[in-house]
Formats: C-alpha cells, sequence, structure tokens
C-alpha cells in the first residue's frame, strides 16, 4: 500500500440533510389565514399550521389543479456550537420548504403545479408531527385554492418516511406519492445502521466514544457534541493512516490486539457490518491512479478504495448517526440501539468474501470478528432500555402497504439512506401485488372475469458509474469534484428530481403510472438513473438479511 | 381503490384469441409480436465473459477471451448454432469485484447477452452472484472459472455451472497424493487467505493432511518481499515437500524467492497457480519450475497426442493467430466448445430457462477435453471432479507422473477419493459438436 497517495478528504456532513433555506417564515407568525401575495404570475401564501409549524403555498397562473407537497428531511433538532467540526454552526431555524430546491420549485410553478410544504412543529426526527403538519397543509392549500383537484405528496430522506406514512395513513388526502432516497420502515432501522457505525467506531478507534445511553438535558446534550468531536478527530486519524495502515493513537485495547491488521480494514469492516455501501462519492473501488497495469493502480482499487469509500460514507452517516440517537433517546428517555445479540460474523459473510482483500484476508478477518465477539470483554456490547424502546416504537412506522400510484428514489450507494430501504418497500409491494393477484384469480373462477390489478410501484434507482474516482496529477484521490451518481445522500440532479415529479404529478392527475415507451424516454432524459425491474439492492441489516 | 385503474382483461378471450392464431401460422413470423429472449436473435446468439484484461490477473487470463472466439468463430464459418452466429462480448473486470459486478450489469442490461460463460474470481463471482443476482434474473451463468465450493449450491446459484473442480476436491486429491508419494516428509503450505484457501484447508483436512507449517497470504499481497517471508517459516520449519495453493503470481514468486534465496524444496502447485507459460510470463525461468508437481483436470496443453489438443492447436494456428497454446488457451476453448454443445442442447429456439434444463439433462454427456467426468445433473451444477498429477520438465511441460493420466475423482464432502475409470466422449468430427 506505499503507492496509496494520502490526501486530505473533504470529510461531508450530511449536508443534504439540512434544508435550504427556500422560504422564511418566522415560528413567532401563527396567524389562522396565510399571508398571500402574488408577484410575477404566483401566488405565494405564508403562514402557520395550529401547531406551529411554518408553511408555504405557491400556486401559479396557469395553476393545473395538482399540488405537489413536500416534505423535506431531517434537520438537527439543537444548535451545534461553532467549534464542532464540518457541523458546527448549525442553528435551529424553523423555515418552511416547498421543493428540494429553487430550480425544481420554479420549473414546476412554471408548469402549473402548486407547491407547499412546511418546516414542522418540531426539528429532529419527526415523522408523526410531519404528518400531522401535512394533513392540515393540505386542508389549508385546498380552501386558499379550491381549484385544486389533486394531490401528490413528495419528499426527500425523513420527508420520504413521512411522504410514505402520509399515503399510507390518509390514502384519501393524497392521490399519488414519491418518497426520494427515503428512510423507510422504522426509525429503529435507521438508527440500527447507525448504532452499528459507531459502536464499531468506538470499539475499534475511541473508546472513549459514548454513541448511546446520552443522559438527559444538557449532560446528555454536552454528551452528544463531544461525540461528534471525538468521532471526526478519529475519522481523522484513520485518513491519515490509510498507506501505513496505522492505527489512532486512541483506538485502546484494539489498537494493541489487532495491531498487525491495516486500521483501513477496521474501518472497512465497521462499514460493511453497518451495512454501508463500499462506494461513495469519490472513490468507486475500481480504479487506481495511473495505468491499470500497475501494483499502484490495483492495491489502491483493491485495498485502498473500498475504505476510503468507508471513510467519506462515515464522514456522512456518523454525523446523523450521533444526532439522531441522541435526539430519538430524548425522545424516548433511554438507550434504543441494542447490539447484545447480534453476529456480525453472519452479517459481514459474503461482503467479508467480496472485500477479503481490503480486509487483509481471512485470517485478518476472523481476528477482527474475535475481537467483536460478545464474550471479548474488550468489546462491551450495549443494550437498550426497553421501555425506551416501546416508546420508540411507537413512533410512526410504515406497513409496506401502497395505497396510491407510488414512486420511489434510491441511490444505489447512500450513506444516509441506503437503498436498502426502497428495497424493503419494494418487497412489501411485491407482497402485495401477489396477492391482489391471486384475489382478482379467486374471483375470476367465480364470475370468470379477469380484472388484472394495475402496478402501483415503481422504484428507480440511481447507479455509481463504472469508475469515477479522479486523481490529481500527483496521483492523489481528488476530492474536489461533485460527487458521482449514484452517491452521497439525496443527492440528485434537478433533472431527476424534476423527473421524478413529473412521473408523481401525472400519476396523482390520471391515477396510473406512467409505463413503457413515455417511462423510459423520460428516465433516459433525466439521465444517470435505471428502471431495472430485477435489480435488488441489500436491505438495511437491521432486517438480518 | 383510490386513483386506481383496473384493466379488464378476459382470459376466455385470450384463449379465443390465442386458438384463432393457430390458423395463421402460415403467416411470417415477422407479422406477428413474437416474444424474443435476450441475446437470441434468428441469426445470432450474443453471450458475455468478465475477464481481467488489464490488472494483477491480466497475466493469462488475458488469452482467454480471444482463445474462446477463435473456437466460436471456427463454429460459426461452419454455420453456428443451428444457423446462429455466436457473439461473444468481452468486458475487462481488472479482477475487481467492484468492476465485476458492473461490467456484468452492462453484459446484462445495455448488451442483453442470452447467457455468461466462463466468469474468473471467486470474491469477483460472489460480488456478481450477490449484486447482480443471475439466478434472479434467470440469466444462464455457465462453466465457471474458479473453483470455489460454494458455487455448488444450486438453490442459491440456480443457474450458475461450475467448470473446474472444486479447490475442496483438488485438496482432497492432493492430500491423498502427499500421503501415498511423500510419507514421513515433512509438509508445508502456502495458501491464500480467502474463500480459495478456505477450500483448500477444508480439503487437506478431509485428506487427514498433516502440515508441519502453513504460511497464509492476503489475496493481493503476494510479492518479492512477502515470498521471502514465506520461505523463511518454510525453512524454519524445516518443509521438506511445500504446496503452493495459490494464484500464479503468488507461485511464481514463491518459486522465484526460493530459488534466490536456496531454499530447496518439492513444490507441488495447485492447479490456478500451475501454467507453465504464465509462471514464465511473470518471471519464473524454466529451470526454477523444473521437478515441480502440478495438478490438472484436462491434458497437458503440450500434448499433441490427446485429439483433443491437437484439434485445438490447429484452431489456434488458423483463428487465434498462433497464439502460445498454454493451460489457458485450452481451458477457453474446451469450454466454448462446451458452450457450444449447450447451446445446441437448449433447441432449435433457446431460451435461457431452457438452456439451464438443457444443461442439467444433457451435461454429463457433452464431449469434451476434460480426463475427470461431467457431473451435470438435476439441482448438481458441478462439473469435473477429478485430478491427474505430473512433473514439469526442464521445458517446462507438464507431463504426467509414469507416463500416462492417472485421474483421480473425489466430491467436495467426505467421499473417498477413487482412480477414476471414466472414458471421455471421442472428439465430434472436426471438432464440430453434433448433440
Amino acid at each position: 500500500m506505499q503507492q496509496t497517495k494520502s490526501k486530505k478528504i473533504a470529510l461531508l456532513a450530511a449536508g443534504a440533510l439540512v434544508s435550504l433555506a427556500i422560504s422564511a417564515m418566522p415560528t413567532a407568525a401563527r396567524a389562522a389565514d396565510p399571508a398571500c401575495a402574488t408577484a410575477g404570475g404566483v401566488t405565494s401564501c405564508q403562514g402557520a399550521t395550529s401547531d406551529g409549524a411554518a408553511y408555504v403555498m405557491q400556486v401559479p397562473a396557469n395553476f393545473n389543479g395538482v399540488l405537489m407537497l413536500y416534505s423535506h428531511g431531517y434537520r438537527y433538532p439543537v444548535d451545534i456550537p461553532a467549534g464542532i467540526p464540518v457541523v458546527g454552526g448549525y442553528k435551529v431555524v424553523k423555515i418552511a420548504q416547498q421543493g428540494p430546491d429553487a430550480v425544481v420549485i420554479g420549473t414546476l410553478l412554471k408548469q402549473g403545479y402548486g407547491v407547499a410544504g412546511s418546516a414542522f412543529p418540531i426539528q429532529g426526527w419527526n415523522a408523526d408531527a410531519g404528518v400531522k403538519s401535512n394533513v392540515e397543509l393540505i386542508g389549508l392549500f385546498r380552501k386558499q385554492f379550491p381549484a385544486t383537484t389533486k394531490v401528490a405528496a413528495w419528499g426527500s430522506s425523513l420527508g420520504g418516511f413521512i411522504t410514505q406514512a402520509l399515503a399510507e395513513k390518509h390514502p384519501e388526502l393524497v392521490d399519488a406519492a414519491a418518497p426520494m432516497c427515503p428512510a423507510i420502515g422504522s426509525v429503529e432501522a435507521e438508527l440500527t445502521m447507525a448504532g452499528d457505525v459507531l459502536w464499531g467506531m468506538k470499539t475499534f478507534f475511541d473508546p472513549t466514544i459514548k454513541a448511546h445511553n446520552y443522559s438527559a438535558g444538557a449532560a446528555g446534550y454536552a454528551e452528544a457534541m463531544g461525540d461528534l468531536v471525538k468521532v471526526f478527530t478519529v475519522l481523522g486519524k484513520l485518513q491519515a493512516g490509510i498507506s501505513s495502515g496505522a492505527w489512532p493513537d486512541s483506538a485502546g485495547p484494539a489498537g494493541t490486539a489487532l495491531a498487525s491488521i491495516p486500521s483501513r480494514s477496521a474501518l472497512l469492516m465497521v462499514g460493511l457490518m453497518a451495512g454501508l455501501p463500499a462506494q461513495s462519492s469519490h472513490f468507486d473501488a475500481t480504479s487506481g491512479p495511473g495505468s491499470a497495469n500497475t501494483a499502484a493502480y490495483t492495491s489502491f482499487a483493491l485495498a485502498a478504495s473500498p475504505a476510503l469509500a468507508v471513510l467519506e460514507n462515515i464522514a456522512n452517516a456518523a454525523v446523523l448517526g450521533v444526532m439522531a440517537t441522541y435526539d430519538v433517546e430524548q425522545q424516548a428517555g433511554g438507550a434504543v440501539f441494542d447490539n447484545s445479540k447480534t453476529d456480525y460474523s453472519a452479517r459481514v459473510e459474503s461482503d467479508a468474501a467480496i472485500f477479503n482483500a481490503a480486509l487483509s484476508g481471512s485470517d485478518a478477518i476472523s481476528g477482527m470478528l474475535a475481537f467483536l465477539n460478545p464474550a471479548n470483554p474488550a468489546a462491551p456490547r450495549w443494550s437498550a432500555d426497553a421501555a425506551a424502546v416501546t416508546k420508540m416504537r411507537a413512533l410512526a412506522s410504515h406497513t409496506g402497504k401502497i395505497n396510491v400510484p407510488t414512486i420511489a428514489l434510491a441511490s444505489v450507494a447512500d450513506p444516509v439512506t441506503p437503498a436498502g430501504n426502497v428495497q424493503w418497500l419494494a418487497d412489501r409491494y411485491a407482497e402485495q401485488y401477489a396477492a391482489q393477484k391471486a384475489a382478482a384469480l379467486k374471483e375470476f373462477r367465480t364470475t370468470h372475469e379477469y380484472t388484472a390489478p394495475a402496478k402501483n410501484f415503481l422504484a428507480i434507482w440511481a447507479p455509481t458509474p463504472n469508475t469515477y474516482t479522479k486523481f490529481t496529477a500527483t496521483g492523489a484521490p481528488d476530492t474536489t469534484v461533485p460527487g458521482a451518481n449514484g452517491t452521497g445522500h439525496c443527492n440528485y440532479t434537478d433533472a431527476q428530481m424534476l423527473a421524478i415529479a413529473n412521473l408523481v404529478g401525472t400519476a396523482a392527475k390520471t391515477g396510473v403510472l406512467k409505463s413503457g415507451g413515455p417511462l423510459t424516454t423520460l428516465v433516459r432524459k433525466a439521465g444517470g438513473l435505471s428502471l431495472d425491474p430485477k435489480f435488488r439492492a441489500p436491505l438495511l441489516k437491521f432486517y438480518g438479511e | 381503490m383510490f386513483g386506481q385503474r383496473r384493466s379488464k382483461r378476459n382470459i376466455f378471450a385470450l384463449a379465443t384469441l390465442a386458438a384463432g392464431a393457430l390458423a395463421v401460422t402460415a403467416l411470417p413470423a415477422q407479422a406477428f409480436n413474437v416474444h424474443t429472449t435476450d441475446g437470441v436473435t434468428p441469426t445470432t446468439i450474443k453471450l458475455g465473459i468478465t475477464i481481467p484484461l488489464t490488472g494483477s490477473a491480466a497475466p493469462g487470463y488475458s488469452k482467454i477471451p480471444a482463445a474462446m472466439i477463435a473456437y466460436f468463430n471456427y463454429v460459426n464459418d461452419n454455420g453456428g448454432v443451428n444457423g446462429r452466429k455466436i457473439q461473444l462480448v468481452v468486458k475487462d473486470d481488472a479482477y475487481l469485484p467492484t468492476l465485476a459486478v458492473a461490467k456484468t450489469n452492462e453484459l446484462i442490461l445495455k448488451d442483453k447477452v442470452f447467457a455468461v460463460i466462463g466468469a474468473l474470481g471467486t470474491a469477483n463471482h460472489i460480488a456478481v452472484s450477490k449484486s447482480v443476482n443471475l439466478g434472479r434474473r434467470g440469466v444462464p451463468d455457465l462453466f465457471l472459472n474458479t473453483g470455489f465450493s460454494g458455487f455448488a449450491d444450486a438453490k442459491k446459484y440456480p443457474t450458475t455451472f461450475s467448470l473446474f473442480p472444486s479447490y475442496v476436491m483438488e485438496a482432497k486429491i492432493m492430500g491423498q497424493y502427499l500421503k501415498d508419494k511423500f510419507p514421513g516428509k515433512k509438509l508445508g503450505l502456502i495458501y491464500q487467505a480467502d474463500d480459495f484457501g478456505t477450500d483448500a484447508l477444508a480439503g487437506f483436512k478431509q485428506a487427514g493432511t498433516n502440515f508441519a507449517v502453513k504460511v497464509s497470504y492476503a489475496s493481493g499481497s503476494q510479492s518479492a518481499q512477502t515470498a521471502a517471508g514465506w520461505v523463511s517459516k518454510l525453512k524454519a520449519a524445516g518443509a521438506e515437500v511445500v504446496v503452493m495453493f495459490g494464484v500464479t503470481t503468488a507461485s511464481g514468486a514463491a518459486l522465484a524467492t526460493s530459488a534466490a534465496l536456496g531454499y530447496k524444496a518439492q513444490w507441488i502447485l495447485g492447479s490456478v497457480g500451475g501454467d507453465a507459460t504464465t509462471l514464465k510470463a511473470v518471471g519464473v525461468p524454466a529451470v526454477v519450475l523444473t521437478g515441480a508437481i502440478g495438478a490438472s483436470f484436462l491434458p497437458a496443453p503440450t500434448d499433441t497426442s490427446d485429439p483433443y489438443v491437437a484439434f485445438f492447436q490447429g484452431i489456434n494456428t488458423k483463428y487465434n493467430g498462433g497464439a502460445v497454446f498454454d493451460n489457458n488457451v485450452l481451458v477457453a476453448m474446451n469450454t466454448a466448445m462446451m458452450t457450444v454443445q449447450a447451446l445446441r442442447a437448449a433447441g432449435a429456439n433457446p431460451t435461457q430457462k431452457g438452456l439451464v434444463a438443457a444443461l442439467e439433462s444433457k451435461g454429463s454427456t457433452f464431449a469434451s477435453a476434460g480426463l475427470a467426468p461431467l457431473n451435470y445433473a438435476k439441482g448438481v451444477h458441478v462439473g469435473y471432479n477429478g485430478y491427474w498429477f505430473g512433473s514439469y520438465n526442464s521445458s517446462g511441460e507438464l507431463k504426467p507422473i509414469g507416463g500416462d493420466y492417472s485421474v483421480y475423482t473425489t466430491d467436495s464432502g467426505a467421499g473417498a477419493i477413487a482412480k477414476s475409470t471414466y472414458v471421455r466422449p471421442a472428439l465430434p468430427a472436426n471438432g464440430l459438436p453434433t448433440n
């Protein structure tokens, strides 16, 4: 690995989770009726729902009757002090958001759609409140704009979770849905991934990381902020040791017991056991610097690139992991992550074969897994608080039932909400469709009339290019270039998001999903998307696949 | 349901239409919207392969596609398969699992191949199986160029057919050979620390082989420097007979470094790392290889008395530019010949499902250069199951010990090791299958 070039990676915060400042609305404004103004042919209204969620509604002069109701993604529930790396200085500001970005919003308005979205009354994991706010917002919109005929719900990340929950619980209010890069299923599934990452980071690289069972009040806040510092500090040390394999000086017992194994292999192991993709925004795990026939190229592609990808992905996932764990624990009143019975060996079985070389071979893999064994006192497992788990499980979750035409979009290497979320939904729909088909055939046996069930679900995937890691003239990986298609969290082009908007808007209008040539053409023109019906993303590790 | 379209079709009406269609069969097929199978047209069958054309594993393996195409071109020049010419789409995976996934996806989604053949590399193909999921797609995955025993699981890999004996089988047979030929000698083993090596350890355990020293290396870590460490351990343990169960670059490093350091042992090379031409290409002088023992399930590529070898050498001269005819070329052409038989067995209008069924029902009868039997059957997707041993002469040719090919067969479990009485089918006339 001597050839591996070390370069400071721009550790990325989960920036896409932090909503864009589309439109500000002071939280103090709680007028029953919104304040509206018309400019440039667009009527814009601002107000607040009964629970204090700021909202924005906009309707163009050529309104086609369809409301595009957008739900934004996860926003940190607390301010983050300026001294915290990468995410420091974040302030809780409840800003309503009626679309993923200004270009998309503007285009939808030009196309005749109405747009709306709220800030939700609280920040953090707020799916229950989000659904409630959206229900109210739909009513407010219809009241303000009586020409409204259809509602298409869409959203990103946690907003995708809220969108699916809304469509499940209130199909009478929405005509089509499009969760994009969504969390799906339950918050428990998402926090399991986060917990696995953080437990792995603590166990291998810094035993002082707390990462669960945060104290109540100010003490817990300080613990969470401290963890952010520690996680980014250790990531920096791991990055510095990618080539040499050196372990961080904070590593503790693992650093001694596993010293003969490169730290990059342990880092990759953490990613694999949590279910993080081994490709990231800038690391493809398929290419290296220079000529493909050199040892430097092969060693980078085979051994360094997957580890760097996990490093970059953890930089994204760890922020959410710490913040969402802290957030949900505060809501639930105790620890919610439990790996006391997790079999990490079984979890990584197939990935360990695929990434055997990057994990430094079977002996190293066995050594790392032995260290993680529950019997090892140097790797204590975490147990959840039963009452807190009960409370967490009472939060909004999905059945996976598809009530309205639904389009789900996922990037195959999303490190925050992996594509397995959409796969879970696709699996539930496959079961639903099979049951509908069986019922139709049963009906046929008595009526001799066969009514084929409509296909109401479409998964669209954003795949990664075959190779995309860029290198500088000196052979170091260049992380200043934009992240590749199919990577990052909710990293979609405007064309891709507008294609989804087109599909969900049309489905709301017509009651059916676009299919055949028109669908293929639309997706092809958007670029970087795949309709492959037989693609299967790995489910989140929570589901034990 | 809210906003849901219910499209109605009357099954009876469809049945009536189908019956009606029978009456118009005299019309040209083009008049109908005929269902097509990916990769099959009235005049062509498109197959695909991913293989390392660049990178650490390219030496040797990069010769495989051209050799396959050479045989296919010969068949095409003689009418193809049921009138269809065979096309082979070749993708370079650089022996990187993630790239193998991407390239296999291309073969299926972009090139729309009928089947994948000769995929190479255990880690690569585990990744492909997991991410591309050929079984779920129903894409035939024929004649894998790896002996990982896990691919024998026909439930997990329903469209995958191995060609090589498993590494477990190889190690079992090798263990028996060690017991018979080198009793009382101190044994050493170098193996790759992955599924390849895990299979080897399982096979040697089955055979009851006791090694005085076992040295593992992580795939990709092999070099002259690391090989010096292996040799040091072997020397320290006093190993007199050393089994090299690794890839060719590891074999090459071990042999060359041993020679340089003056370490003399009886080397026994596994089939993966024992191709003499490739060993020469990675810098091992023939003199270093001389006297080493190797294992194979095909005849020696230099054995022109073997009708298959002689025939393939002719194809190599005419259709492959006279490339150096080594084990890789022989494996490739043999795989191509078996592929042609599989396609023929699938019938005049082949389907992917039909191809899998044909291999299960008729694959064990295919003509092949292999000296061990083919074992394909319903639910059994493992090809060959035996090996013979030979010794490398001063020209680097692997010559059967005792002058003839004594093949021993076994399974990947606790089954016995037996001397084979298998008589392979004769080479089809002009090397053109007629099954």
